[in-house]
C-alpha cells in the first residue's frame, strides 16, 4: 500500500510515532487482563496495573476446571464446526441457484433473503424459542446450530451469489451440453473454483457463531452445555468472582479466535470486504 | 452476463434454495410475522393470547424505558459520524505506506476478533474503580470516573468502545482495500501538483471511495440497531438503571424477565420499522455495487 506518499519529512516521523502510540493504547485493555490472570488474589490488590511479580498459573487452572471454561471451549469446538458444515451447504447451494440457475422468481426470492439479512437476533428470539420447544430441540445442541445456520445464512448466501454471478456463465452452459446435472455442475466445477470464497465465508460463519450469544443464551438452559461464549456472558454476572480469575478465563477463551486469526488471517481479511457487512 | 441457450431450469432451483427457504421461513419470517399478531395481544409467550387491540402500543409510548431506549439508540448513533471519520482518517494515514501498516492493521482487528462478549468482560475489568484508566485520572485530576456506574458514562462507553474503537480495526481492512483500488495516476497527477496531505485527502481518497464510505454508514447503523445487545448485556445489563437500555434490551426484559411476550410484541414492531428501513438502504448500496 502506497497510495500517496503526500506525508513527507519531520510530519511523518510524527504520524509514524503517533500511529505505534494508538496501536499500544488500543493493546491496553487486553495487556491489563493479560497481566491480572497470573496475579494472585493479595497481589492484585497492591499491584493492580504492572506486570505481576511472582506470576502464578492458579487462576488458568482455577477458571479452566472449577469455573469450567475448558469444558464450554470443547462445547463451542463441536457445535461450531457442525453448525459451519450446514451453513455452507446452505449457502452453497442457495447461492448457487441465484447465481446460476434461471427460474421466474429468482430476483423477488434474492431480495427476500436479502431483506432478512440483518434483523436482530432479540426480534426473533421469542418466537424462535417457541420453534424450538414445538419442535423439541430446547437445551440441544442441534436446535442451537439450526437457529445459527438460519440466522447467519442469508449474508453467506449473499456472498456466494455474487460470486457465482461474476463466474462465466459458458462453464455452466458447456457442462450442461454434455448432460451433466445441476447438482454435478455444482460439485464437480464450481466447488473447486468456489474454494476461496467458500473458505471466507467459512471465517465469517465460524466468528459468528463462535461468538453468538442471544440464541444459545435462550437455548442452552443447562451450564453443561453452554458455549464458551455463554459461560464468559454468565461468568461476568457471578457476583464476587475475583477479577484474576475472570481474566484468566477470558484469555482461555481468547484463544480459538486468536489461532484462527494466525493460521487464517488472509480469509479473514478477505471477510470483512465480501460484502462489506458483518453477518 | 449473458442468459442464452438453455431455457429455464424448471424445480431444480427450488430444490437448491429448499433447505434456506425452509430454515427462514421457519426462524425469521414466521417469528417477524407472529410478533407483529403478538403485539396486539396480552401474552406471555405460551398458553392463549388475548387481543387487547392497540393496548400495547398506548402503554409503551407512555412508557418512560420506551423513550429511554429511543434516546439512548440516538446518542450511539451520534458516535457513528465520529467513528466513519476516525477511521477513514487512519486509513488515509496508513495507506501513505507508514512502515508496519501491516501489523497495525491486524492488531487493531484484534477486538472484533474476540466479539463482544469477551469485549465486554475485558472493558469492565479495565473500566473498574482501581482500573488503570481510574489510576491514570486520579492522578491528573485528584478523582475517578463512575464509567459503568452513572448512566451518563455508561452508554457513552458504549458507543465509543462498540461503535469506534471495536470497528476501527474492521473498517481499516475495509477502506484499505477500498483505498488500494484508486488509481495510483491520480496520487501521481496530485503529487506533481504540488497538493499536500489534506488536499489529496478531499480531492482524491474521498471521491473515489465515495460508494464504500455509504456501504459503510449502512453496516455501522444495522451495528447500532441490531447488533448490540450482546455487548450491552455483558457489559451494563442495558443499566445502570435505564441507561444502556435500548430497544433490544426492552425486548429482552419484557419477553423473557417478565414473560410479557404481548407487550415485547410492541416494542419488536418498532425495532422492525427502523431495522426494514436499513435493510431497504443496504439493499439499495448493494445493488449499486452489484447490479
Amino acid at each position: 500500500m502506497r497510495n500517496a506518499q503526500s506525508i513527507r519529512g519531520e510530519v511523518r516521523i510524527f504520524v509514524q510515532i503517533m500511529m505505534i502510540l494508538l496501536v499500544l493504547a488500543s493493546l491496553l485493555p487486553l495487556y491489563d487482563v493479560v497481566a491480572a490472570s497470573f496475579k494472585s488474589g493479595d497481589e492484585f490488590l497492591v499491584n493492580t496495573f504492572l506486570p505481576p511479580n511472582s506470576p502464578i498459573i492458579d487462576n488458568y487452572v482455577y477458571a479452566a476446571t472449577s469455573g469450567r471454561l475448558l469444558r464450554f471451549t470443547l462445547n463451542s469446538l463441536i457445535l461450531v464446526p457442525i453448525g459451519l458444515v450446514f451453513y455452507i451447504a446452505v449457502c452453497v447451494s442457495a447461492g448457487y441457484a441465484f447465481g446460476k440457475m434461471r427460474f421466474a422468481s429468482r430476483r423477488p426470492l434474492l431480495l427476500f433473503v436479502l431483506f432478512l439479512m440483518i434483523f436482530p437476533q432479540l426480534l426473533l428470539a421469542t418466537q424462535v424459542f417457541r420453534v424450538i420447544s414445538i419442535l423439541n430441540l430446547t437445551d440441544t445442541g442441534l436446535g442451537v446450530i439450526l437457529t445459527w445456520v438460519a440466522y447467519f445464512a442469508p449474508f453467506g448466501t449473499y456472498i456466494m451469489t455474487t460470486y457465482f454471478t461474476d463466474m462465466p456463465y459458458e462453464l455452466v452452459e458447456a457442462a450442461r451440453m454434455d448432460g451433466a446435472s445441476h447438482l454435478r455442475i455444482l460439485t464437480t466445477v464450481m466447488v473447486p473454483i468456489a474454494m476461496p470464497m467458500i473458505a471466507t465465508i467459512a471465517i465469517i460463519g465460524f466468528q459468528s457463531m463462535w461468538n453468538e450469544l442471544p440464541f444459545s443464551l435462550l437455548i442452552l438452559q443447562t451450564e453443561a452445555s453452554r458455549t464458551v461464549t455463554l459461560g464468559i456472558a454468565m461468568m461476568k454476572g457471578q457476583y464476587g468472582l475475583r477479577v484474576p480469575i475472570q481474566s484468566a478465563a477470558l484469555v482461555i477463551a481468547m484463544a480459538v479466535p486468536l489461532i484462527i486469526f494466525l493460521v487464517f488471517q488472509r480469509y479473514v481479511t478477505l471477510g470483512v470486504t465480501a460484502g462489506a457487512v458483518k453477518g | 452476463m449473458t442468459r442464452r441457450g438453455l431455457s429455464n431450469d424448471g424445480i431444480a432451483p427450488y430444490l437448491f434454495l429448499a433447505p434456506l427457504l425452509l430454515l427462514l421461513a421457519a426462524f425469521i419470517l414466521y417469528p417477524v410475522a407472529m410478533n407483529l399478531v403478538a403485539s396486539f395481544t396480552e401474552w406471555k409467550g405460551y398458553g392463549p393470547m388475548k387481543w387487547i387491540g392497540l393496548a400495547n402500543y398506548q402503554t409503551m409510548i407512555s412508557d418512560q424505558s420506551f423513550w429511554t431506549s429511543l434516546s439512548n439508540t440516538a446518542i450511539l448513533v451520534c458516535y457513528i459520524p465520529v467513528s466513519t471519520i476516525i477511521t477513514i482518517f487512519v486509513a488515509a494515514l496508513l495507506a501513505e505506506g507508514l512502515r508496519g501498516w501491516k501489523a497495525y492493521r491486524a492488531i487493531l482487528f484484534i477486538p472484533n476478533l474476540l466479539g463482544p462478549v469477551i469485549i465486554a468482560v475485558v472493558f469492565s475489568i479495565f473500566l473498574r474503580g482501581d482500573g488503570p484508566i481510574n489510576l491514570a485520572l486520579k492522578w491528573l485530576t485528584g478523582s475517578t470516573s463512575p464509567f459503568l456506574t452513572s448512566p451518563v458514562y455508561a452508554i457513552n462507553v458504549v458507543g465509543i468502545v462498540q461503535i469506534v474503537w471495536v470497528h476501527l480495526g474492521f473498517g481499516l481492512i475495509y477502506f484499505l482495500a477500498a483505498m488500494s483500488g484508486i488509481d495510483r495516476s491520480m496520487y501521481e497527477a496530485a503529487l506533481i501538483d504540488g497538493a499536500g496531505f489534506w488536499q489529496t485527502f478531499a480531492r482524491v481518497t474521498i471521491p473515489s471511495i465515495r460508494f464504500a464510505v455509504e456501504f459503510w454508514v449502512v453496516f455501522s447503523f444495522i451495528e447500532v440497531f441490531a447488533r448490540m445487545f450482546s455487548f450491552i448485556y455483558t457489559l451494563t445489563q442495558g443499566g445502570p438503571g435505564y441507561g444502556t437500555f435500548t430497544l433490544e434490551y426492552g425486548i429482552f426484559v419484557q419477553g423473557f424477565a417478565k414473560f410479557h411476550s404481548g407487550y415485547a410484541g410492541a416494542w419488536s414492531v418498532v425495532l422492525f420499522l427502523f431495522c426494514a428501513a436499513i435493510s431497504v438502504a443496504q439493499i439499495r448500496v448493494m445493488r449499486r455495487r452489484n447490479p
